[in-house]
């Protein structure tokens, strides 16, 4: 266990310096996420006009706890492993005592490291164009949220792993990933909080990941709605079975493997 | 004409190499369905909450939709393969090679490659377009100039994405440019009017989306009196001669792998 947390170390300040050389790209990452506040503009408008349940200052703070949980969920572990599988680069990664999992999982902890400060910033720009809009969650619905949030983080890069694994047998697969990022985008409350969907459209993704991935975390940090705990529940069955389907494509797919002379 | 050809050419090759990769296109084509699926969700929520988008009805706001997927499938289809490759190849040093050929370097770099997994964006968009223009009731002028806007809102895009994707010359790895900018043709997926005001202003001064998307639709509908709307034609032709220009200043600042 030690020989691994020495390791996970390594490659985490490996990673957050080669992070921190590129930032110029994950500054126009993090402001390719900004998307929510546009949906909050539309919605807030709308709140002005008189036509929704909420005010426009809870749109304001729900759609900031959108920001903020999908920044922290974003996932490119398809890409890595798929790129890897194709170009061969993966032949030496096998070469090292260490499942190559663990590596992709550091590169996106270290990303987060870089991100972090950015969001720092983005929430006090934020604050400072939105008077009033943040309010103090307290603490253990920051935790809980943090906790949401970090299950969603794993269920997701479970999920990419997963579709990069699949590279084994599709020489592109990465593009399967795109499917469930569309889903996430539309039932995981980044359109409009879950609240204002129809009843029927509710009922049917409750069980299925996507509300919980983002939805639960916000909800704990902006109170819009009560938050929902089962929604821990459910993000912690399909961790496990995405844990699952990446263990077994993993021990399947790696005899596969053939590229570059391995 | 040589140029057409050329195009031609390379589509053909690009596309042959792609289709390599069948899997990827047909879930591509799953993928484009749901997600228009999703987009029109997204309109429904609006108005099943009685918000009309700021004086859209429901047939209109589709057109602006229809616009904004239309940009976004040319992003997937050409802009995102092939302005990638301008951050790849100042990386590699490779970008030489392309400057010594005896063609247009920015014609080189911007239709070298196609991405067939947006065809089936591209036609999403073409029916939304064509559903949402006859639910409108457009006249013949109408359809008219629905077409020549698109093209317009096209380039227009087109000269946004190459101008950023030209900075990697000094930024070297900023792929992620295209990236942010696909990402903000979302947020011009409903009429302009529906948001508050700064937003309105931001994105028609700052990032052009609104000629992208919302003019168009409002040209087409004749719903351009007082608007900015025609002003889409000057900038899209302003924005396409600036990245002429600053892919040409660009370069002088590039210096090779070796040099």
């Amino acid at each position: 266990m030690s020989a691994l947390t020495a390791k996970m170390r390594t490659l985490l300040s490996v990673y957050y310096a080669y992070m921190l050389e590129y930032r110029a790209e994950i500054v126009f990452w993090v402001l390719g996420g900004l998307v929510p506040f546009f949906f909050m503009a539309a919605w807030s408008e709308a709140a002005r006009q008189g036509h929704t349940a909420y005010t426009p200052g809870e749109y304001e703070r729900y759609f900031f706890a959108v920001f903020i949980a999908r920044q922290l969920a974003i996932v490119w572990a398809n890409w890595t492993f798929s790129d890897w599988v194709r170009t061969g680069k993966l032949s030496f990664h096998l070469l090292q005592p260490l499942d190559p999992a663990w590596r992709i999982l550091a590169d996106h902890a270290a990303e987060r490291g870089v991100r972090l400060p950015m969001l720092a910033l983005i929430g006090f720009v934020f604050a400072l164009l939105f008077p009033g809009a943040l309010v103090w969650p307290g603490w253990a619905p920051l935790l809980l949220g943090l906790a949401a949030s970090t299950l969603a983080f794993l269920l997701s890069f479970l999920v990419a792993y997963s579709v990069g694994l699949l590279s084994f047998w599709f020489e592109d697969a990465t593009e399967i990933f795109e499917l469930w990022y569309v889903l996430m985008l539309f039932f995981s409350g980044m359109l409009a909080p879950l609240s204002l969907y129809p009843e029927a459209v509710q009922r049917a993704v409750y069980y299925t990941p996507f509300p919980h991935l983002v939805y639960l975390p916000a909800s704990y940090w902006s109170g819009l709605e009560p938050a929902d705990p089962r929604g821990f529940a459910v993000l912690g069955f399909w961790t496990l079975v995405f844990f699952a389907v990446a263990r077994l494509l993993w021990r399947a797919g790696r005899r596969r493997f053939s590229a570059m002379g391995a | 004409m040589r140029y057409l050809r050329l195009a031609g050419i390379f589509w053909a090759a690009s596309a042959a190499a792609r289709m390599e990769y069948r899997a990827a296109f047909a879930v591509s084509l799953v993928a484009a369905v749901v997600e228009t699926a999703g987009k029109l969700f997204g309109v429904y929520l609006f108005y099943s909450n009685g918000y009309d988008l700021g004086g859209w009805r429901w047939q209109e706001a589709l057109l602006v939709l229809g616009f904004a997927q239309l940009v976004d499938a040319f992003f997937i289809l050409l802009f995102q393969p092939n302005l990638r490759r301008i951050s790849e190849m100042v990386q590699d040093g490779t970008l030489d090679f392309v400057l010594l050929k005896p063609v247009d370097g920015q014609f080189w770099m911007s239709v070298q490659q196609v991405g067939v997994v947006g065809f089936p964006y591209l036609v999403t968009a073409l029916a939304l377009l064509l559903f949402a223009g006859s639910a409108s009731g457009l006249p013949a002028g109408g359809w008219g100039l629905l077409g020549v806007a698109a093209v317009a809102a096209v380039l227009l895009g087109y000269a946004v994405a190459f101008l950023l994707a030209t900075t990697s010359i000094w930024f070297v790895k900023i792929f992620n440019v295209v990236y942010f900018l696909s990402s903000m043709i979302w947020s011009a997926q409903y009429p302009v009017q529906a948001y508050a005001r700064p937003f309105r202003l931001f994105m028609t001064f700052v990032l052009p989306v609104y000629f992208m998307t919302t003019a168009p639709a409002e040209l087409a509908l004749g719903r351009a009196q007082a608007s900015w709307a025609w002003a889409l034609f000057a900038v899209a032709l302003g924005f396409f001669l600036l990245s002429r220009a600053f892919w040409r200043f660009a370069l002088r600042y590039y210096s090779s792998a070796s040099s």
